[in-house]
């Protein structure tokens, strides 16, 4: 056990890591059936799981509790592994989709089409994607033509300058619909409860997709950590590989905003501990991002039911707190790491 | 307005004033170097401003002549006339410029001494910080007081912990921004998480604070900003001259003798002031710190800070984008808020993207 603190997080067995964050999420999902604002207490809700309680309580822990649970898994996953994966395209330990104007995408075209007709029930998660994928492709595109790779925080700027025109004219849009206005006011601020698991099951096809384009590059992303020169000389095509990713990233961040609302800062945190558990290869990363996202989310679930009872605190709001510090924490470092 | 203040105390100061520049002394130490060609600039902004304002007085869902709104102004005119532009427009078009030329100052100020024309208040969370601030007691105690001045301690709050974070602003001015930015969001989501708790009546009073708009604003908080502007700006021009040190390295203003701490702490209490205030009157529409200064600088062909000249295009900006959301769709009418977002949003982007050896100050 000692050999863990000795080596260098790059030369920890992956498998190990990987098996105890399984347990640590196991619990999480555990506690997050067990605690809840409601008056179910969480000796009943035990009693609950092993069989023996009311009809109303089993509504609770197995209808309401495991649903959201269920959501929240699937929140922190995509995000987990679309901040991952857009860190490395960027070479960013900054990126985010969050902060760089990708989930703001995802809100634009969402306002949008509940301006056009659609009612949040009847949303297609595809309108959502699509936005995902625009933000994805001006902020990439902004950092591009200035040739800034090397200067990470320039990155974040020009993210929040678009993320600040889209809430805007989200807003805007807003101003003309009342209707539109009211059904995004609470969806806005990212939630993972009281959401309806059909929008899930819509998700999951363009998650089978965002899964095949995921492995089709993740070696080749590995070598573009090396570089664009030795990713060419490998025999790697590296615009082709970004492109796939992005596609990805915008799969993964769309859907998620489709279900929970614009959830920020989880696409940092998780990078970032995975990078600070096991190194700094995408491929091992990727994996470690798999538990670490939904832990982190259902984490702050749990506590935004718990804090604010007997209402809840949103849970946007309590990813922010947790993640803007770790983004401070980043930026402080003397040297900024370059993926 | 550059200044040699570096002279020996002997010399008779009139010997150092440099060519183009105009020397005003007030008492025995306060002096005051204005720049001659700033002094026209200056004019012809406030003439612009003055045919603003008459248009903007003039427009609306009843219109009235330029003819008749400057006859208002002078005392004259009929009683509707004078009703609508002296009761209900003017003290709108009062809250757009002051608001306007506040929070350009408090721009030019912070972007002179971050040496970065992207640290302005609004992005790095000053004004999200007064927000969160004011809405907290708009929430928490329903006084309808209390908000101006939890603004300014929220904008005071906000600097001191992003300049903090940063480790002292200077060469590294774009870590100072990031850190700004980590606490605009923590700010903004705080505001979220105040108005998703209480009942939908209270967030609806806290509304207006959120979005930034300058319809029916406290008349008393508008003459609480007039004040704290003329004050600032004296405190500029008084100041004017260690400001001008700012562009320069620390060791170079060290070695010319300035404090740089002194000049630094100075300098932000100004813009703590004129943001805060501002905040509490408008909301934060943090853009036209962007855009104000800069126009001001193209006009004064980068020469020197143009602080004044900062403020006045400021209030132009704020009144136009005003007037363009008043008008361009009513009835609706889009908060100021969201309209500079709209223009300054691109702007913002371009400064980034546009490749530049002038993109930093």
């Amino acid at each position: 056990m000692l050999s863990w603190f000795i080596k260098t997080p790059a030369q920890r067995p992956l498998f190990y890591v990987l098996v105890s964050a399984l347990l640590v999420l196991a619990l999480c999902c555990l506690l997050s059936l067990l605690f809840g604002a409601g008056g179910l207490t969480p000796q009943a809700s035990l009693q609950t799981l092993l069989g023996n309680g009311t009809a109303d309580d089993e509504f609770t822990v197995f209808h309401l509790r495991s649903t959201r649970t269920l959501i929240g898994l699937f929140v922190g996953l995509t995000l987990g592994i679309a901040g991952a994966l857009m860190q490395a395209v960027a070479r960013n330990p900054l990126a985010e989709p969050g902060l760089l104007g990708v989930s703001a995408g995802s809100s634009f075209a969402v306002a949008m089409a509940l301006v056009m007709g659609a009612s949040t029930a009847t949303l297609t998660v595809g309108i959502a994607q699509l936005g995902a994928l625009i933000g994805c492709i001006c902020v990439l595109g902004a950092a591009r033509m200035q040739g800034q790779h090397n200067d990470p925080i320039r990155l974040v700027l020009a993210g929040a300058a678009l993320s600040s025109l889209l809430l805007a004219m989200t807003s805007l849009i807003l101003l003309f619909d009342q209707r539109a206005a009211d059904e995004i006011r609470f969806w806005v601020t990212g939630s993972v409860a009281g959401r309806d698991t059909n929008t899930l099951m819509s998700v999951l096809p363009s998650m089978l997709v965002a899964v095949a384009c995921i492995l089709y590059s993740a070696k080749p992303l590995a070598s573009l950590a090396l570089g664009e020169r030795v990713a060419i000389g490998l025999g790697h095509k590296p615009r082709r590989i970004r492109g796939v990713i992005i596609v990805a990233v915008a799969l993964l961040v769309g859907g998620a905003t489709a279900i929970a609302g614009p959830v920020a800062f989880i696409g940092l945190v998780v990078p970032f501990a995975a990078r600070a558990l096991v190194g700094p290869d995408i491929r091992r990363t990727l994996w470690l991002c798999l538990p670490l996202g939904p832990i982190i989310v259902i984490t702050a679930d749990i506590i935004s039911r718990l804090v604010a009872q007997p209402a809840e605190m949103p849970l946007g709001v309590l990813t922010a707190i947790v993640g803007a510090p770790v983004l401070l924490l980043i930026v402080r470092s003397r040297r900024l790491p370059t993926l | 307005m550059i200044n040699h203040s570096l002279s020996m105390p002997d010399t008779p100061l009139d010997a150092s004033t440099p060519d183009g520049y105009r020397l005003i002394s007030i008492g025995q130490y306060a002096h005051i170097l204005i720049e001659k060609q700033a002094i026209i600039r200056n004019t012809w902004l406030l003439i612009l401003l003055f045919c603003a304002s008459v248009i903007t007085l003039g427009s609306g869902t009843m219109a009235i002549s330029p003819k008749e709104v400057v006859a208002v102004l002078f005392g004259q005119g009929n009683t509707m006339s004078q009703f609508i532009v002296q009761d209900i427009r003017f003290p709108r078009l009062m809250a757009a410029i002051y608001t306007g030329a506040a929070f350009s100052l408090a721009g030019c100020l912070m972007q002179t001494m971050a040496r970065n024309r992207l640290a302005t208040p609004g992005i790095i969370g000053i004004d999200n910080a007064a927000m969160a601030f004011a809405v907290s007691s708009v929430v928490g105690m329903g006084i309808s007081l209390a908000p101006s001045f939890m603004a300014l301690a929220g904008a005071a709050t906000a600097t001191a912990l992003a300049f903090g974070l940063a480790g002292g602003s200077g060469t590294r001015g774009y870590r100072f921004i990031v850190a700004g930015i980590g606490i605009g969001a923590i700010a903004g989501s705080v505001t979220q998480l105040l108005l998703s708790q209480v009942s939908i009546d209270v967030a609806n009073s806290a509304y207006p604070w959120t979005v930034g708009s300058l319809s029916a604003r406290d008349p008393f908080m508008v003459n609480v900003l007039g004040i704290g502007i003329a004050i600032c700006v004296i405190g500029c021009l008084l100041f004017s001259t260690q400001f001008a040190l700012l562009p320069f390295s620390d060791q170079v203003i060290t070695g010319l003798g300035a404090n740089i701490k002194h000049i630094r702490i100075i300098a932000l209490i100004l813009c703590i002031t004129l943001t805060g205030l501002a905040v509490a009157v408008a909301g934060p529409v943090g853009l036209v710190a962007l855009v104000g200064p800069e126009i001001a600088r193209v006009l004064s062909r980068y020469r020197g800070i143009p602080l004044i000249s900062s403020a006045l295009t400021g209030a132009l900006v704020m009144m136009l984008s005003d007037l363009f959301g008043r008008t361009v769709l009513s009835p609706i009418e889009l908060p100021v808020g969201i309209v500079t977002a709209v223009v300054g949003g691109p702007y913002l982007i371009w400064i980034l993207v546009r490749r530049s050896s002038r993109s930093s100050l």
